[in-house]
């Protein structure tokens, strides 16, 4: 698969302040990349770096196969700011058919997104709420079907509905071969729809994991109840199962990883109730990089 | 014309609007006060103001023969009012074309699109020029319209040429405000800047011609190749307008190199 984004040794200082320090990271074509990290992390920082808002201080970066600096690539970009800024008298429906006309492409699609996050583009930009505003910006961000989409916390003062039919979009995006990188603060916002996440702190990029994997090393508690007893041998000793509890009919224990061994094991007997709880793959995941990391994870 | 121009153009209607009825209504009133002004010459005539000092005479814009049409002209439009309005127009036009956007965030997305940055700036400031020439336009039509009105006895040509001078003048120092706003990125200083030289740029050519120490500042000051060659009397002073007009593009240049190569919103 080739990349869509490409970053080497990059790093962007502010003066002697620390924005981003040598982050090597690459997304390929159609992944959805979920960009993690807490306030002041780097998240908008490398974002505006890779739109060429601002430069490099050190490193290299290739969009789409090209140089951010060159401006026709932009035109297959959607672009989220983090703090995005809309003011002035203009409505938003003429705003947004102003940015169409720059693009050369998107127009129609303007309708269409406004409908489904039910956006209202008849109020001027500067009397959006702070929600319709995140609407306009992803609306723009979205209607030039770009192949590339930079959303920086998109979710961010949406409504649950709202934040439930822009990851539907997110999807789509991805089944129709685009890439996505989105920000976040906390992985329960991207994990549904990301492929891979990444998470920086402190300007740094400490892990990259792909949520399929997070998922494997999920920590579960699953409990089996049955028609009749069971004995416990039966389901001692099974790879990746610990705490186990055999009582009368009911079986409880965690699991580690697949639960492959104890459905099989469990499938001999007659199973008339199961309860598996959804891991928190935040923890595990915090779990895993403040190992990497040894200093506590006291922010967040 | 180019979609970024005809937009920042929309954008900026409302002033375009405010300020050339507000010029015009300046303009209307004090022009259709001359008759009575010409109708008194042992009042306002030039023996009557020769016992202002000289230096005063200039700072207060002249007074020269004030009961004569071009006279008058110069003294109430082309010597102070003119400059200043025009000039505090520009200034606030140029402002709004990367410095107050950037401060407010919204130059963000603009610079997100398949725009390069100096196509942003020329747009930009091709804007401010156009919404400039409008007022431009409108004043001067409204001036000659006077100028027949009340016999003010100047011909439509010079008009034109001090006019055009009004333009090139406000333009420049327009340039100025955005070319400093394109480098530094913040509209204090653009304002503080453009104003501090307009004001100081005024001061020395009311000044210097009666203060020989400084009197060389005179060559590098704008309003000197706007005023010194008396265009409502002399014609045309094609020379000092194309050196305004040099200027301008010098500044247009300067101001598309530093915003190409510097972070924005930081
Ligand atoms: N314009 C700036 N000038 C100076 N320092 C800056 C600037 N922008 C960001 N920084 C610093 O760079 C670091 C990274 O900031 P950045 O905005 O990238 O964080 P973030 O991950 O987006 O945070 P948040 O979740 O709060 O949006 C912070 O320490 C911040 O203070
Ligand atoms: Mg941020």
């Amino acid at each position: 698969m080739t990349a869509v984004i490409e970053a080497e040794g990059l790093s962007k200082f502010y003066g002697r302040r620390r924005g981003l320090e040598n982050l090597t990271l690459t997304v390929a074509a159609g992944e959805v990349f979920g960009y993690l990290g807490p306030n002041g992390a780097g998240k908008t920082t490398t974002i505006r770096l890779l739109l060429d808002v601002i430069r490099p201080t050190r490193g290299r970066i290739r969009i789409l196969g090209k140089d951010p600096r060159d401006h026709r690539v932009r035109a297959r970009i959607g672009y989220l700011p983090g703090e995005l800024s809309l003011e002035g008298t203009e409505r938003a429906r003429e705003y947004l058919e102003f940015l169409a006309q720059v693009r050369g492409s998107g127009r129609s699609q303007i309708p269409v997104l406004a409908e489904r996050l039910e956006a209202d583009l008849s109020v001027s930009m500067g009397k959006l709420s702070k929600g319709n505003k995140q609407k306009v910006g992803l609306i723009q961000a979205f209607m030039h079907n770009p192949d590339l989409l930079v959303l920086d916390e998109p979710t961010s003062g949406l409504d649950p509905l709202v934040q439930q039919e822009f990851l539907a979009m997110v999807r789509e995006a991805r089944n129709a071969g685009r890439t996505v990188l989105m920000s976040s603060h906390v992985l329960a916002e991207v994990e549904h729809v990301s492929d891979r996440v990444g998470v920086v702190r402190g300007g740094r990029l400490v892990a990259v994991e792909g949520v399929a994997a997070l998922r494997e090393k999920a920590i579960r508690r699953v409990e089996f109840h049955f028609d009749a007893p069971v004995p416990p041998e039966a389901f001692e000793g099974l790879p990746g199962v610990r705490d186990l509890r055999v009582e009368g009919t009911a079986v409880r224990c965690t699991i580690d990883g697949r639960p492959d061994a104890l459905i099989k094991a469990a499938a001999r007997f007659t199973v008339v109730h199961m309860v598996s709880e959804e891991p928190d793959l935040e923890e595990i995941f915090l779990a895993y990089y403040s190992e990497e990391e040894d200093h506590a994870y006291a922010g967040a | 014309m180019p979609t970024l121009v005809r937009k920042t153009l929309r954008d900026y209607r409302r002033s375009l609007i405010g300020w050339t009825v507000g010029i015009c209504a300046f303009l209307t009133l004090y022009l259709s006060i001359y008759p009575s002004i010409a109708a008194n010459p042992d009042v306002y005539g030039d023996a009557a103001l020769a016992k202002y000092p000289g230096a005063l005479r200039d700072l207060m814009g002249g007074l020269d023969d004030i009961a004569s049409g071009a006279g008058y002209l110069q003294t109430l439009v082309y010597q102070l009012f003119g400059p200043l309005l025009f000039i505090v127009c520009a200034v606030l036009l140029a402002n709004r074309a990367i410095a107050v956007p950037e401060g407010k965030g919204t130059l963000e997305l603009t610079l997100a699109l398949p725009l390069s940055r100096s196509r942003i700036v020329l747009e930009r400031w091709a804007a401010v020029a156009v919404g400039l020439l409008i007022v431009t336009v409108v004043s001067f039509a409204l001036v000659t319209t006077m100028v027949a009105l009340v016999d003010m006895n100047v011909e439509v040509d010079r008009v034109l040429a001090a006019h055009t001078g009004l333009y090139l003048l406000a333009l420049l120092v327009g340039t100025l405000a955005l070319a400093i706003g394109a480098i530094t990125g913040r509209k204090a200083v653009a304002l503080a800047a453009s104003g501090g030289v307009a004001v100081a740029s005024y001061a020395i050519e009311s000044l210097a011609k009666n203060v020989d120490a400084i009197s060389w500042l005179r060559w590098v000051s704008p309003f000197r190749y706007y005023a010194d060659g008396n265009p409502l009397r002399l014609g045309w002073p094609v020379g000092d307008y194309l050196i305004l007009a040099a200027a301008i593009a010098v500044l247009l240049f300067t101001a598309v190199r530093a915003f190409d190569r510097r972070d924005v919103g930081v």
